[in-house]
């Protein structure tokens, strides 16, 4: 009785969302293309810019000079993504602590994962993924860490590069052996990592007071090297993103807490 | 070349929305980052292209693929 009613609704709205779809992909370009685009801000940046930031690449110095604010939200985003999954991590391993007693779940761990030996983890970790990630994780990091301490340079940037580091610390974590064997998939130093990271940003923030640039002023500004202040920006957000993405796909994974 | 990977997004992401197979939706969503990936290169945003293709065809999978594992991947056949 219920099955043809939702099947129906589920199709109308398949068929509206297919619509809009649709009908965006066929107009916005040709929207787009009939008005000419706003060139104010692009001169403005091309012009000042690079004498501005110091920064060779102009998107890092737009996020991290002139838009400070909306990278400190971004951070502040991941930090409570990741508080949330936690959460709900941890409310599924106190309902199954509470709600059953078998031995299949051990206290520490959190409720998706099984004890040590029945973990499907385990059966996912064949030679063949033991050798290929733990062969090409260190590579994955080195190349991590080259496109945050480049950023304003070359493409890329924190963010990039620490997601880029989140999935060499992915890597590591499915290639070791033994768990925990490598310090930078234990979960434990990365959550320290994390925290500290983000201390350090707002402490950084809050150094353009004492050079009289307020709040997310830079410091450097007067200075030879203004890009002091985005290179240690970015390497800060990079550590802060890698950490955390890698810790809560860690912790998805059942490796600790 | 715009036109055709706009596209061939369209198509990958209204097959994520039909398919009743999970794991086929994931893998379809992933190619849609990828295409993403592709027309930010041509757009000439290369920054934007890194975040797309590591986080929308790398973390992303990864995550919905151990999600699925832990869930059940095909919908009940009642409908």
């Amino acid at each position: 009785m219920t099955t043809p009613k939702t099947f129906k609704q589920f199709w109308g709205l398949f068929t509206t969302l297919l619509a809009i779809f649709s009908i965006g992909a066929v107009l916005l370009p040709i929207f787009l293309n009939a008005h000419p685009w706003p060139t104010a801000a692009r001169d403005y940046l091309a012009m000042r810019g690079n004498t501005d930031s110091g920064a060779t690449n102009l998107v890092s110095a737009i996020y991290l000079g002139y838009r400070v604010f909306d990278t400190f939200g971004e951070t502040i985003v991941l930090l409570v993504s990741v508080l949330g999954t936690m959460g709900i991590l941890t409310r599924v391993e106190s309902l199954v602590d509470a709600s059953s007693d078998d031995e299949h779940t051990i206290g520490t761990v959190s409720g998706f994962s099984l004890s040590q030996e029945k973990r499907r983890s385990h059966t996912l970790r064949t030679h063949l993924l033991e050798v290929v990630t733990g062969k090409i994780g260190p590579i994955v990091l080195l190349f991590g860490f080259y496109v945050m301490l480049y950023g304003h340079v070359s493409p890329g940037g924190g963010f990039q590069g620490g997601v880029i580091l989140a999935s060499g610390i992915i890597f590591l974590a499915l290639g070791n052996p033994q768990e925990g064997s490598s310090g930078i998939s234990n979960p434990e130093i990365l959550v320290r990592i994390e925290t500290v990271a983000f201390l350090i940003l707002v402490l950084v923030f809050f150094s353009g007071f004492f050079m009289g640039n307020g709040f997310f002023g830079n410091p450097l500004e007067s200075t030879q090297v203004p890009v002091g202040y985005i290179v240690l920006l970015n390497a800060i957000i990079g550590l802060k993103v890698g950490t955390s993405i890698g810790f809560m796909c860690i912790a998805m994974m059942g490796g600790g807490y | 070349m715009i036109s055709v990977i706009l596209t061939l997004i369209l198509v990958l992401a209204v097959f994520t929305l039909m398919s009743k197979d999970l794991l086929h939706g994931v893998i379809a969503m992933s190619a849609v980052s990828l295409m993403c990936s592709l027309l930010f290169v041509i757009l000439q945003a290369p920054d934007v292209a890194i975040t797309e293709a590591a986080v929308g065809a790398g973390v992303s999978t990864v995550i919905f693929v151990w999600a699925l594992r832990h869930t059940k991947r095909r919908d009940d056949d009642n409908t």
